[in-house]
């Protein structure tokens, strides 16, 4: 079928060169488009980080001041974003350097998920995990890329009335997430793209992480600055 | 002060999107022959559910779902060997050190698997994946910065576009005329023992690139299950160790 009408093509074009012409052409064009998908990636990254500086070293420096009173960290979002939640989870619990601290991703037990899922629905898997875990010096993180998962919303409502200090990353124009009083620090990545939303939240979450990183290695009793 | 990292798009240039566009084309020509895309990252699990996720279930919606499965369990490599048929994809997310990448990839020669590794920091050596799609900083905190999240997105988004042009989806001629040179030539094929000999004929069971097929092994003495083993015309010639240091 296709490979008839392009060898059909080739004989009706005879100075059109084989195929390997053709995908000589379509590989500079991949290569063009991956830069330019990059040069966006780098840019967002960077417009997003300049954009929540102020509430992204509040936001970690409260981060920390729980870790040092025992605080955990529970991360969650659903699809690729619980993995990203799950990444972000290790980043806390075993970064390369510096101190761990505990946290994990709400998604990353199967039985704990199904479970839930099946017996109270789909929209309760976080909350009820919530509703087990929390204590009012933990930190509940929730990413969506469109910022309107309503297993997210319910989970952070609980967590606000728990004390947890709640933290959203959303996107596009923040759905839900921008405007919900209980989350105490919404950070938006302004863009279109799921993929692109996604690796600026993971600059987001680095950042979190070396604020805190930073709070928690001064001495406790020491002067803080804001 | 806080420590700043470097966007993960600043590292793609010339070289690296290159890389992601050839990688992204096999990709596509193996996904249209009907392959399955194994994902196995023993240092950062949540990578690789992330790039089955992306394949499975894209994001734009209106392209087409692909098979693709995260291999978590302990033995990278065990669950490897068991999923994985010829045709198949192999991908890896993983730093060049990490002892059960380097011991899948190698393998993978034998299973018939297309190989694709990214990472950072020391590079794999050179033939160590089919593709390697490496960031080039010694920063350990590259993982989490969403600079790998960036490099499997870039290959899905372009693989997707390699679907557009089917008539380049076939495979290209030059893997013919290969195969025709390997059947008639002195060259050694990697396989992999499946079942040793069961009497004194010395025939195993090993598996190539090709499928599977019985080999004489009474030049190597014992074989078991698993051992790596270059063949040649019906027999097994040498043995190659399992470990393997990385060198960089």
């Amino acid at each position: 079928m296709t490979t008839h009408e392009s060898e059909s093509t080739s004989f009706l074009y005879p100075f059109i060169e084989s195929e390997e012409t053709d995908a000589k052409s379509l590989l500079d064009d991949l290569a063009a488009s991956a830069r330019g998908k990059a040069a966006e990636s780098a840019r967002l990254q960077r417009s997003s980080l300049d954009e929540y500086n102020d509430g992204l070293t509040a936001a970690g420096t409260e981060m920390a001041d729980r870790f040092r009173r025992g605080g955990r960290l529970y991360t969650f979002g659903n699809g690729g974003s619980s993995t990203d939640a799950a990444t972000l989870a290790s980043l806390f619990s075993r970064p390369a350097r510096g101190r761990p601290v505990a946290a994990w991703s709400l998604a990353a037990d199967e039985a704990v998920v199904t479970a839930l899922g099946n017996d109270v629905g789909f929209e309760l898997i976080f909350k009820r995990q919530i509703i087990a875990h929390a204590r009012d010096r933990d930190v509940a993180i929730a990413l969506s890329t469109s910022g309107n998962s309503a297993d997210l919303l319910t989970a952070i409502t609980e967590a606000k009335q728990r004390g947890l200090l709640t933290i959203g990353f959303a996107g596009h124009d923040g759905g839900q997430m921008a405007v919900a009083e209980d989350l105490d620090f919404c950070f938006t990545v302004h863009s279109q793209s799921i993929h692109r939303i996604q690796e600026s939240h993971a600059m987001l979450g680095y950042r979190l992480w070396s604020v805190a990183q930073e709070h928690m290695a001064r001495p406790r009793n020491g002067a803080r600055t804001a | 002060m806080t420590i700043t990292v470097q966007p993960g798009g600043s590292f793609v240039g010339a070289d690296l999107s290159a890389d992601l566009a050839a990688a992204a084309l096999d990709l596509a020509r193996k996904f249209h022959d009907g392959a399955t895309l194994w994902v196995i990252s023993p240092q950062w699990e949540p990578h690789a559910h992330h790039v089955a996720v992306e394949f499975v279930h894209p994001v734009i919606m209106g392209k087409r779902a692909l098979p693709s499965v995260a291999l978590v369990e302990p033995d990278p490599v065990a669950q490897a060997r068991v999923a994985s048929q010829p045709g198949d994809l192999l991908l890896a997310v993983a730093s060049a050190d990490e002892p059960a990448v380097i011991d899948a990839m190698r393998r993978a020669q034998a299973w018939g698997v297309l190989t694709l590794w990214i990472g950072s920091g020391p590079r794999p050596p050179a033939g160590a994946a089919n593709h390697i799609l490496w960031i080039d900083s010694d920063d350990p905190m590259v993982p989490a910065t969403g600079t790998f999240v960036l490099l499997y997105h870039l290959l899905w988004e372009l693989t997707h576009v390699c679907f557009e042009h089917p008539g380049l989806l076939k495979a290209p001629a030059d893997e013919c005329t290969e195969e025709v040179c390997v059947t008639c030539s002195d060259e050694g094929r990697l396989a992999e023992v499946v079942l040793e000999p069961a009497d004194a004929t010395g025939q195993a069971l090993v598996r190539t690139a090709k499928g599977e097929e019985w080999v004489d092994v009474t030049m190597l003495g014992d074989v078991k299950p698993n051992d790596l083993v270059l063949i040649h015309a019906g027999a097994a010639i040498t043995r190659l160790t399992s470990q393997l240091e990385v060198t960089s």
